[in-house]
This record gives structure tokens, C-alpha cells and sequence, in this order.
């Protein structure tokens, strides 16, 4: 191919950045560029790791590079399917990969489900991360919530709801929302996972944090045998736990945190109202259990919003292959599902680039123009990287004592600070 | 002298220290290579190099999944490695402290128990810090370096 290979990433998160590096380091040529809906590029980086999890959060000091020594270019506040079609993008670009993550919450679909004080973990990360779409309000959790699921993200949402404010110095979490919660915070929790101990899908570093947290009072309803020979992490996460009930709370306890391993929720049931979780034994035939609760939080992992992907029908994300059609592939969670740490993306977009690469031959041969050939009134809507270090800077400026940033809740204040307009203006521009 | 670098990543920061880390040796007009120690194979080894290794952590403290068949190997084969000289240096985050850097610490017993032999300390990179992984590595190595020719 004579003309440069022009290359569209949907998604600047962790397998949008990475499937960019892999494709920059083997087509030096190209040209690249990563669309995001939002003003602000690195995606769960941002709004999805915990905002007291400031380590995990520096990976982005390695995906600016991308934008700032790479040759990548940035175009946020472009949504695919509002701003332009995938159609569109694919015919002015050689190749486009989708790495738009997932991010709507997967149902339990037990009865009760829909009762007002269930909540899913993604609003509740999203919220105290400040994420500027998500319609603010702090839920009511009253004094004891249920949190169904093992994993990561519901030892997050636990994490955030047992902390005191002091326990988020150098982090960028959301002020307004950790004050409107710190008025009416939670006194038990009960954390369900499905797994056995030696099973759950948390990492035991996720568990061992937890003992940091003073106050906290931690039992677990389960007995923490783990086999001799299992597995490494197993052990590990069984030590963690161990080490968990030994904890002091000290004289003042705050809460009690219940462990629960290998109970699976059959109802949610209450009048109106949340006021019990029924359980049963995943492994064996003991009784079905009944846990009081006033709410209770769902983190049983991500999947698709809605049926049909931009005309691509029903996806499934456990796909084997990076491939969905000629020069339009996959990469990250919307291939693989919702499983695993930052870095898995990394491998899961060496694989996707090789399979890229291995295709180009069959590439249409014309020139496609890449990010010049969208229409002007889009182009006139991007946030470049220069525009977003604007707001980076503004939110670091703005963060208050003991915090890294703070982050903005209106992504028409993002955009107009990216622009360097007025708020009003920008908002009259987009027509809300 | 020639300088190797190898790297074993997880999330792409050791990659990225050992990238910056070349071309800082490159800008002194010494000769340099970098290899992923994913296809680096141990019978690669040879006694005129300095092995420069940039190493992460992973998990409970283990090493990156790309550096573990490299680590397999010498504990497997346990090649005699007298007279091969290396520098290490470990990523790795203090939030996790029971586990910190224990990756690069691995991979240093595993050399010295087979005989390389280790020049200057080594060095460390702490994620919570948000320092630049680059310039770290870049301190560190001509420290490194100063002890090399301190010793000539």
C-alpha cells in the first residue's frame, strides 16, 4: 500500500492505549488516532480504579507517551454512534479496533432485583470517581448492605464504603459525594461471593488492604480451609482472610465486615423496600440463608449496554479471535469479558495487533485519509492531548488539600475548558 | 563493553524504563542492545556483556508472566554463569508492601546462585511514587556505571 495506513481506535482506556502501542511499534508509518466519548483520555484508568488506588492510576504516565512521543493522536468528545456512524470511521480508515470496554453492569437476575436499593458497582465507582456522565445522588444504603459478588470491584466498593474520610488522603475522590455519604455511612456490611475461598476471582493483596482500615470489625461465616497444594494465589488469599479476623479493631468500632464464601443470592425480597437477601449453598445442600439488609450492591462483572453494537448485532465478549470483519477488529474487555488486572490488556493487544498485522495484505488498497476525512463540524468538536493537559492542569490546580485533583462533574466544563471557552458558549455549541 | 538490557513486564513500564534506559546509553556512544526477556533465550548469555535487567512484579510478589520461561530455564538448565556480569533493577509499588519489588529480587538470587556476578546495588522504581520510570532507571544505571569504572 502506497498511501500511510490510517488506524482508528475506539477507546482510550487500557486496551485502546495498549493496542495502540503494539500497532505504533509495528507500523512506525501509520497513522493513529484514539476516539473518546469523553473530553478525557484513559478511561476505567480515570473513572473505573478506585480513587485511593493512586499506584494503580500512574499506568497513565505510560500511556501519555502515546500522545505526547508516539505520534498518537487524541480525539476526545467524539462518541461513535452520536458524533459518527462506525460506518463512517471505517470508510475513511484502513482499520478501525474497537476497545470501548464494557460498561454496563451485568444483571443477577434473581427476583427483587429491580427494588429501589439495589445498586450496581459501576454507578458507585463511577460516582465516587466523579465521572462527569453519570447522574449524580448518593443512594441510600442505610445501615447494612449486601454486596453480591467476589471479585475486585465489589472489594473496591466495600473498600470505599468502610473507609473514614482521613483514609483518602492523596487520592481524587469525588469531595462532594464522600461528604454526602459520610453523613449517613454504613455500619455492617456482608460481602457475597459464589466461589469458594480458594476459587474467588479477588486478588489477595485487594483483601489484605482491607486490615488497614481502622474500625473495622472482620469475621467470616465460612470455615478458611484451603488445600495444602493449591494454588499459590489460593494460599494467599486464604492468608489474607486469616489475617483479617485477627484484626483489632481497637475500642471504637465503626463496622463489621461479614465474609461469606460459596453462597449464591436466590431473591432479593422486602415490601417496596429492601430488607433481605435469601442465599443458597453453591456447593453443597446446607439450608438457605436469609441476611438482613437494607441494600445491596451487584458486582457480578460487565457486558455490552444494549442489544446491537453500532449494526454489529448481539456480540458476545468471549471471543478467541480480534477479528469481527475486514479491517475491523477488537481488543480488552469487548473481546475477552471483564476479567483480569490493567496488564492483561497488554498481552490481549500483542495478540490482537499480530492478528492485524497478519491481515494487511488483504487490506482495501485505496487511500483512506484517516482523521482528516471526518467531516469538519466533527473535527471542530475534538478534544486533542493539548486541550485535555488543559483540564489536567485546571483539575490539579483546583484539588483541594490531600487530594491529586479534582476532577470536574460536568463534561460541558471539561470540554469548554479544553477549548478555552466560556461554559455557556460551549454548551450553546453542542445544543444542551 | 557491550550493554544489554533485557526486560520482564507485566503492565509495559519495564518495557518503557528499558527503552529509555538505551537510548541514554546510546546518547553516550555506547553500544546497546534491548531485549524482551520473553524471546531471550538463557543460552544467549556470554561473558563480554553487561546484562542490564529491568524487572517488574506481578501478583504475590512474583515475577512478570513474560519473564518466567527465562526464569524456568536457569532453574531448570542452572547453566554455570561465572564470569557473567549483570545489573539489576526492580519495579515494583510500596502500596503492596509485603511484596514490593520481590520479582527483581528473585531473579537476583536466582543469577547469583548460578554465579553471575552483580555490579552495584539494585536499583528500585516505586509506582506509588509517580516519578518518571525513565529516569529513574537513568540515575540509578550511571551509579552503576561510576562503580564499574571505580573499579577498573
Amino acid at each position: 500500500m502506497d498511501a500511510p495506513l490510517s488506524i482508528a481506535v475506539i477507546g482510550s482506556g487500557p486496551s485502546g492505549c495498549y493496542i495502540a502501542q503494539s500497532l505504533r511499534k509495528a507500523l512506525p508509518q501509520s497513522e493513529i488516532t484514539i476516539y473518546d466519548r469523553l473530553a478525557s483520555p484513559f478511561g476505567l484508568v480515570r473513572y473505573g480504579v478506585a480513587a485511593d488506588h493512586q499506584s494503580t492510576k500512574s499506568i497513565q504516565a505510560q500511556f501519555s507517551r502515546l500522545f505526547e512521543r508516539e505520534n498518537v493522536r487524541f480525539a476526545g468528545n467524539i462518541e461513535v454512534g452520536r458524533d459518527i456512524s462506525l460506518a463512517q470511521l471505517r470508510s475513511t480508515h484502513h482499520i478501525v479496533v474497537l476497545a470501548a470496554g464494557l460498561s454496563a453492569d451485568r444483571a443477577m437476575e434473581v427476583p427483587g432485583e429491580g427494588l429501589p436499593e439495589v445498586y450496581r458497582a459501576g454507578r458507585l465507582t463511577r460516582l465516587f470517581n466523579a465521572h462527569p456522565l453519570e447522574p449524580t445522588g448518593v443512594p441510600t444504603f442505610g445501615k447494612s448492605v449486601a454486596i453480591i459478588g467476589g471479585g475486585n470491584v465489589s472489594i473496591d466498593v466495600l473498600r470505599l464504603l468502610i473507609k473514614q474520610p482521613e483514609d483518602f488522603a492523596n487520592s481524587d475522590i469525588d469531595d462532594a459525594m464522600l461528604a454526602e455519604y459520610g453523613q449517613a455511612p454504613v455500619s455492617r456490611v456482608d460481602l457475597i461471593c459464589r466461589s469458594t475461598i480458594a476459587n474467588a476471582p479477588s486478588d489477595p493483596v485487594m483483601l489484605a488492604e482491607l486490615g488497614r482500615i481502622r474500625g473495622v470489625r472482620f469475621s467470616c461465616s465460612d470455615p478458611i480451609e484451603v488445600a495444602e497444594d493449591a494454588p499459590r494465589t489460593a494460599l494467599a488469599r486464604a492468608k489474607a482472610i486469616g489475617e483479617l479476623l485477627e484484626v483489632d479493631p481497637g475500642p471504637e468500632t465503626r463496622a463489621e465486615v461479614v465474609l461469606h464464601f460459596g453462597w449464591a443470592p436466590v431473591s432479593i425480597n422486602g415490601d417496596g423496600h429492601v430488607r433481605d437477601v435469601e442465599l443458597r449453598s453453591v456447593n453443597d445442600d446446607r439450608t438457605n440463608q436469609r441476611l438482613g439488609a437494607d441494600s445491596v450492591v451487584t458486582a457480578i462483572g460487565f457486558d455490552f449496554d444494549g442489544g446491537d453494537w453500532h449494526g454489529l448485532g448481539a456480540l458476545k465478549a468471549d471471543s478467541e479471535t480480534g477479528v469481527l470483519d475486514q479491517g475491523l477488529y477488537r481488543t480488552g474487555w469487548i473481546k475477552r469479558g471483564s476479567r483480569g488486572t490493567i496488564a492483561e490488556n497488554r498481552s490481549c493487544a500483542k495478540t490482537v495487533a499480530d492478528e492485524i498485522i497478519a491481515d494487511l495484505d488483504s487490506l482495501e488498497q485505496q487511500s483512506k485519509p484517516g482523521y482528516a476525512g471526518l467531516p469538519e463540524e466533527v473535527r471542530a468538536l475534538a478534544v486533542d492531548y493539548a486541550a485535555w493537559k488543559r483540564v489536567d492542569c485546571a483539575e490539579k490546580e483546583a484539588a483541594s488539600e490531600a487530594r491529586t485533583r479534582r476532577k470536574f462533574p460536568s463534561h460541558e466544563q471539561m470540554v469548554a475548558i479544553a477549548h478555552n471557552k466560556l461554559v455557556e458558549s460551549s454548551a450553546a455549541q453542542r445544543g444542551n | 563493553m557491550k550493554i544489554q538490557v533485557l526486560f520482564g513486564t507485566e503492565s509495559g513500564n519495564a518495557e518503557i524504563a528499558a527503552e529509555d534506559l538505551a537510548e541514554s546509553i546510546r546518547n553516550d556512544n555506547q553500544e546497546v542492545e534491548v531485549h524482551d526477556l520473553s524471546s531471550f533465550s538463557i543460552a544467549e548469555l556470554q561473558h563480554d556483556s553487561l546484562y542490564v535487567f529491568l524487572c517488574s512484579t506481578y501478583g504475590e510478589g512474583e515475577l512478570p508472566n513474560t519473564a518466567l520461561p527465562f526464569y524456568a530455564d536457569l532453574s531448570v538448565v542452572r547453566p554455570d554463569l561465572s564470569g557473567v556480569r549483570y545489573a539489576m533493577f526492580g519495579l515494583g509499588d510500596t502500596f503492596y508492601k509485603d511484596t514490593y519489588g520481590q520479582g527483581a529480587t528473585k531473579l537476583d538470587d536466582k543469577l547469583t546462585e548460578l554465579g553471575a556476578q552483580r555490579t552495584g546495588e539494585i536499583g528500585r522504581y516505586d509506582a506509588s511514587s509517580w516519578e518518571p520510570v525513565g529516569e529513574g532507571a537513568v540515575v540509578w544505571f550511571a551509579g552503576v556505571l561510576e562503580g564499574v569504572s571505580a573499579t577498573r
